[in-house]
């Protein structure tokens, strides 16, 4: 509960960073809280960081469509601060971490997880959205 | 002819205030086409990269218009993106002219931020703290880690206003935050060293260039994708200096 409450502070901060309309505040924290969720149950049962970060990234831009259909902004305004606690800000510092301390071997692996991880909430936001582009032609992709 | 080449400048307008305040390049692409047409244009072909966009069409008596505008600066912004995504819907349906259209753009343009200045420290402090216990699950690294976030944020705005080179400013935030949150924790406020930095460094972290730049390259707009990604890396490249050069002071 106090883990989700903080989720919820970190996503809205980051909406206020990105200069989001002040009316939308509170539901981009429940994306973020729900990204958040769904990443970290998903690891509790034994699935791969890689594979729960593409779910949560999924299932959060899923989420940010539907609202964006709703409240006619552009989808950005919901994914971007959504899927900030999925950053793999730790991995990043490692990799760099090592490669300060000249420990390049596990620079290299850190840095592979970082890109794999960040290729993950890349892939999983991109499947969502094209999966509403289907059948609506290439000149036709106006998704509010 | 005059009144044609007053369509264009508009598209151009919006288009640019898209493409510099943070949106995907294909919605640029889109809201200038459909604008155009809404206009009376005919055969209107859009061609949006990061630093430059360009729009071509032609007017009824077969005279062919194309003019193009360099985008230099780079913000995030994403409230200026929506409202002119709301203009754009609004000019295609007609519910405006084209004189008020350019009216709400130049008010749209020159509008500040939504949120003050002091609002936006805090909520890269709240955010840097937040963010550094979803990491480590650490209560203690909470404030430091959300001063360190404030430094950072408050010596990037500073160093952005004197400074005006952006990468240059980025490591300079990003090396005197960490500096920041190094010193609280050897002077005993934080337990690890690790998660107090990830919370220093994360507010400065490029999440709109990121996402853009990935959603560009699967849209098949590669120029653009490829430029926004070179922008991300550039900017993570210089964070990572900065928090490197900060370790390295400190580690011996």
């Amino acid at each position: 509960m106090w883990e989700l409450l903080i989720c919820f502070m970190a996503t809205v901060a980051f909406a206020i960073i990105f200069n989001t309309p002040t009316r939308l505040l509170w539901r981009i924290g429940l994306i973020g809280v729900f990204a958040w969720t769904i990443y970290s149950s998903i690891q509790n049962i034994n699935v791969s960081f890689i594979a729960a970060a593409a779910l949560a990234a999924f299932s959060a831009s899923f989420m940010s469509y539907g609202l964006s259909r709703r409240h006619h902004v552009p989808v950005t305004t919901f994914v971007i601060p959504g899927i900030i606690p999925l950053v793999p800000g730790g991995k990043a510092y490692e990799t760099m971490l090592a490669f300060v301390e000249e420990n390049y071997i596990e620079g290299l692996s850190q840095g592979a997880a970082t890109l794999l991880h960040a290729g993950a909430i890349a892939g999983g936001v991109v499947f969502a959205l094209s999966v509403f582009s289907i059948g609506r032609g290439v000149d036709q992709k106006y998704e509010t | 002819m005059a009144e044609k080449g007053r369509l264009v400048d508009l598209c151009l307008f919006a288009g640019k205030l898209m493409v510099a305040y943070g949106a995907e390049t294909y919605r640029a692409e889109e809201i200038m086409n459909r604008m155009a047409l809404a206009g009376g244009l005919k055969n209107v072909h859009s061609f949006v990269t990061t630093t430059g966009i360009f729009l071509s069409g032609v007017q009824e008596d077969g005279d062919n218009l194309m003019q193009m505008v360099r985008i230099v600066d780079r913000f995030q912004d994403l409230n200026k993106v929506t409202e002119v995504n709301q203009l754009s819907r609004d000019f295609v349906k007609g519910r405006i002219n084209e004189k008020e259209a350019n009216q709400q753009l130049l008010k749209i343009s020159a509008a500040p931020m939504n949120y003050p200045l002091w609002l936006i420290y805090i909520a890269s402090g709240v955010a840097g703290g937040a963010f550094s216990y979803l990491v480590g699950n650490a209560k203690f690294d909470m404030i430091p880690a959300a001063m360190g976030g404030l430094m950072s944020t408050l010596f990037l705005v500073l160093f952005q206003h004197y400074l005006h080179a952006k990468f240059f400013s980025e490591y300079l935030a990003s090396f005197f935050g960490s500096v920041t949150a190094l010193t609280l924790v050897y002077s005993g406020y934080g337990t690890s060293v690790d998660q107090v930095i990830i919370g220093t460094i994360i507010p400065l972290v490029p999440g709109i260039p990121l996402t853009n730049s990935v959603r560009d390259l699967m849209n098949g707009d590669l120029i653009s994708g490829l430029a926004r990604g070179a922008e991300a890396a550039l900017t993570a490249l210089s964070i990572a200096a900065g928090v490197a050069t900060a370790v390295s002071l400190f580690l011996p």
